[in-house]
């Protein structure tokens, strides 16, 4: 519980507008992109690192849990106070330092949003690489705390790839730097442990990322299939053919007549699947690989091959993926997005359990995903008003997730553990593996303050125990 | 080294070992194939050596998922001619490629030319699993090329130096080997122009897997004048005729390639008491420090990292000081224990001592192995 005391400090501290605590307001601080809830006791929007903290300090001093927030797009819960106490929403920590294109870095505060990046230095022919499809929201500490990736992480790499130095604050109070601008900086690579920690070891209140040269020429293909199979069987051969397109992006059916109806970004409303690909390079690589890939299709019996004619055009196309979860929002009341990820060969397959999951629960499944890599998106739409929806949903996701573990992949490629897929986390790795990740969290956070009753299983049953050494005084559940 | 000698078959037969070494406080040194003994921080007197050159097993390798799995003690050698075979790469050229072992490359964060492009060690691993002092395997990551599940753990003991737990099984992503491979060299007079060349290179549309830049002394080494850009550039053939084209225009082109990989060794073959500094510049530093120099310096200009490569351990204790941020990364074994070779870690070092205490709490594991620091 938040003391009138400890409330009374963050106020003074941040003054009037820099904080939230009326009911109203704090409801909208109850949830993020997934599907769980809980409601913070006081949202705080810190200005500075001074102010992180500051109000660091006044958290552990009244031992109340802490939770990092940026736009609040996660897809797994990780910027819901699990545990009540304060959120710290970085909303007002915002702006781009420092561009230094010369050395092919920014320095940004964890506020900046993702595409603000790129927004700001590609007059200057420059990108940031990681393209998460919510960039227009999700900001850089976010992308730092899950290790979001996108469609283009294919050829570019996801966000730890991108992020060579931090500042952050750990639960103490204390204020670290690690990394910078130069390569291969000697010792052990803080940085890399940091990135993907889901915002449970530390506050990161500075980024420092890599900038990349854009290429000299992009193009975009619509490939339209009758049967998805067709579709999967393209993406293994475009891989056994040592073609690389920079995105390899597959939306099916019920996906693309969704996301017709809301962009009419020229999508067929009528086919089983479509690929959408990109190819980036020297004009020289990417024209050969055009031709390539339209071999590769046509074998694969693509109904229609095109080429984005125009940005405009690309840009539409791209912007039907990108909405996809939109579009998805204005037909299901309710939607649940797995990430499952799955070795390369085994897409064609896993389509196939999830079509069968489908049926079994009754429940529409459509699927969107980063194909090149492996990763899926099934979403499973459901109807929360409907009794038994929600957990029927939820049933479904594990059944596709447990066939991902199965066949030697992951529970998530981009969306992070959080709250939502925290107590599959024993089916992956062996209690060794999750006690040495518990032991690296009570380094950071001997008590458990930050972020808690994340990533971690809270254990069922006899496990109780476990939970109980996690959140330190008592168990949240 | 020691009296017990330890050769592990089985991850899991390393885990055993370690457990119970550290289980009697025995300190131990833990390597490869030892290869590296003059990187890094001198190898201490231990009670018991574990190598993990006996786990040479490739677990999993589908080629169309393009990830590969093997045991740490793998000769880097061989792990590169399997992926040939198949066409396939994990581009890391790193130095001692004939005797290292996977392991021991990560442990080191060994690296080459083509980092430029395709990254360093923890930008191609995807997962791994360690044995820890506590007789346990931990695994971070996976067999997927896109996965978050978990801590990235992993990324502590690339460069760790064998510090922190020992390396059993490495998985890799995999990058198709290129249809043509071709190197290309331009030489310069005066350090500006050669800078102004990479500077170029770098903001052009053309994006070479290496850009490597050398100072005269270096040059002559290798039988060149002047200051020398070296550019790899892969692709079809008319994206490789694109660079010729591109690359003439910017520079002189002169031999058709010089051997970089191995330079840094075959300079300490010959100064037995020689000593190579790496300094973690900015890119913009870079073309800085191979004019400054007059040592030679071999300067991976596309990525930061410079190899200042000395007869003698005396003049690379002095500029291993400053001004840039630097570790004296080879250095005689006899003289190790004495020389400052890392004089300026940074404020961030308390934290991995944090870290490192939480895995070896009595400090037995390669003692000082991370340039006498931890
Ligand atoms: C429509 C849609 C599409 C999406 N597409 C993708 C995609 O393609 N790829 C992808 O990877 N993800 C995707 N996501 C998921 C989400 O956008 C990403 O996880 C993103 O990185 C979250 O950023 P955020 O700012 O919204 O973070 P939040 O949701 O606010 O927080 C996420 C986590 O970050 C922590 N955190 C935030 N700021 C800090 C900080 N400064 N210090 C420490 N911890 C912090 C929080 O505590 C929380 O654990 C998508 C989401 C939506 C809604």
């Amino acid at each position: 519980m938040l003391s009138p005391e400890a409330k009374k400090k963050l106020a003074a501290l941040l003054g009037p507008r820099g904080y939230l605590d009326r009911p109203e307001d704090l409801s909208l601080y109850e949830y993020d992109g997934s599907v769980d809830k809980a409601r913070p006791e006081m949202v705080v929007f810190p200005r500075s690192t001074e102010d992180v903290v500051a109000i660091v300090k006044i958290a552990r001093e009244h031992g109340v849990p802490l939770v990092g927030r940026g736009a609040g797009t996660g897809l797994s819960g990780g910027a819901i106070p699990r545990a009540g106490g304060i959120t710290v929403g970085f909303a007002r920590m915002n702006r781009i330092l420092e561009i230094d294109l010369e050395n092919e870095r920014a320095v940004v505060q964890p506020g900046v949003v993702n595409l603000d990046i790129t927004l700001a230095v590609q007059a200057r022919n420059y990108f940031y690489a990681p393209d998460p499809s919510s960039q227009r929201a999700c900001t850089i500490g976010g992308n730092v705390a899950e290790n979001a990736g996108g469609p283009h992480t294919l050829a570019y790499g996801v966000t730890t790839n991108h992020v060579l130095g931090l500042e952050f604050v750990l639960p103490d109070g204390g204020l670290h730097n690690t990394g910078g601008k130069e390569g291969d900086l000697p010792g052990y690579d803080l940085t890399g442990l940091l990135t993907g920690s889901e915002g449970t070891l530390a506050l990161v209140t500075k980024v420092i990322v890599r900038l990349m040269r854009q290429p000299e020429m992009v193009k975009t293909i619509l490939a339209i299939y009758n049967a998805a199979e067709d579709c999967g069987r393209t993406v293994a051969e475009i891989t056994a053919r040592a073609i690389t397109p920079v995105a390899v992006e597959m939306l099916d059916g019920v996906m693309l007549r969704m996301v017709e109806e809301a962009t009419h970004a020229g999508f067929p409303m009528d086919a089983a699947a479509v690929l959408l690909i990109e190819l980036e390079g020297l004009r020289e690589a990417v024209e050969e690989q055009v031709e390539q890939i339209r071999e590769v299709c046509q074998e694969c019996r693509a109904r229609e091959f095109r080429v984005a004619r125009s940005a405009e055009e690309r840009e539409l196309l791209w912007k039907g993926r990108k909405n996809a979860f939109g579009a998805v929002g204005r037909v299901s009341p309710s939607y649940y997005v797995q990430d499952g990820v799955v070795p390369r060969t085994q897409i064609a397959p896993t389509l196939g359990v999830i079509g069968k999951v489908g049926e079994k629960y009754g429940l529409t499944i459509s699927n969107i995903f980063h194909a090149g890599d492996g990763n899926l998106h099934p979403i499973i739409l459901f109807d929360t008003h409907r009794p038994g929806d929600l957990e029927k949903a939820k049933n479904a996701g594990e059944e596709i997730l447990r066939h991902c573990i199965d066949v030697g992949g992951s529970i998530t490629g981009e969306h992070g553990v959080g709250m939502e897929k925290n107590e599959l986390m024993d089916r992956l790795f062996s209690s060794d593996s999750l006690d040495m990740i518990r032991n690296f969290k009570l380094l950071f956070d001997p008590e458990n303050r930050l972020n808690p009753g994340k990533v971690l299983p809270t254990g069922k049953g006899c496990l109780e125990i476990r939970q109980f050494a996690l959140t330190g005084a008592a168990p949240i559940y | 080294m020691s009296e017990t000698a330890l050769t592990p078959g089985t991850p899991e037969e390393l885990a055993a070992g370690l457990g119970e070494a550290a289980s009697r406080r025995q300190t131990i040194t833990l390597g490869g194939r030892f290869s590296k003994n003059r990187m890094g921080g001198p190898v201490a007197a231990s009670d018991v050596t574990v190598s993990t050159a006996g786990l040479t097993r490739v677990l999993t390798y589908e080629p169309r998922d393009l990830t590969i799995s093997v045991e740490a003690g793998m000769p880097w050698i061989e792990f590169s001619r399997l992926l040939a075979a198949n066409r396939q790469m994990v581009p890391l050229d790193p130095p001692f490629a004939d005797l290292a072992t996977v392991g021991g490359v990560l442990a080191s964060n060994s690296s080459g030319p083509r980092r430029r492009l395709h990254g360093a060690a923890r930008d191609v691993v995807i997962g791994m699993k360690f044995a820890t002092l506590e007789g346990k395997l931990v695994q971070s990551g996976g067999m997927v090329v896109k996965n978050v599940a978990g801590l990235d753990m992993g990324k502590l003991l690339i460069g760790s130096f064998g510090t922190l737990a020992a390396l059993a099984v490495v998985n890799f992503k995999l990058l198709p080997a290129p249809e043509v491979r071709r190197h290309f060299v331009l030489a310069f007079d005066t350090a500006e122009a050669a800078g102004a060349a990479v500077r170029a290179i770098r903001q052009s549309v053309l994006q070479p897997a290496s850009l490597d830049l050398l100072n005269p002394p270096a040059a002559k080494r290798l039988g060149l004048d002047g200051y020398v850009v070296s550019v790899e550039a892969g692709g079809n053939p008319s994206v490789i005729e694109r660079y010729e084209r591109e690359l003439k225009q910017i520079g002189p082109l002169t031999v058709a390639a010089i051997p970089l990989q191995e330079f840094t060794r075959n300079f300490l073959e010959e100064h037995a008491g020689g000593a190579v500094v790496r300094i973690s510049a900015t890119l913009s530093q870079a073309p800085e420090v191979v004019g400054r120099l007059t040592v030679p310096v071999v300067a991976r200009a596309g990525s930061g990292v410079c190899y200042a490569h000395f007869a003698g351990a005396e003049a690379a204790a002095e500029t291993v000081r400053g001004p840039w941020i630097a570790i004296m990364e080879f250095a005689p074994e006899a003289l190790k224990a004495t020389l400052d070779l890392w004089p300026s870690p940074g404020g961030d070092l308390e934290l991995m001592r944090r870290i490192k205490r939480m895995l070896d709490p009595h400090h037995l594991l390669n003692r000082g192995r991370l340039y006498r620091h931890i």
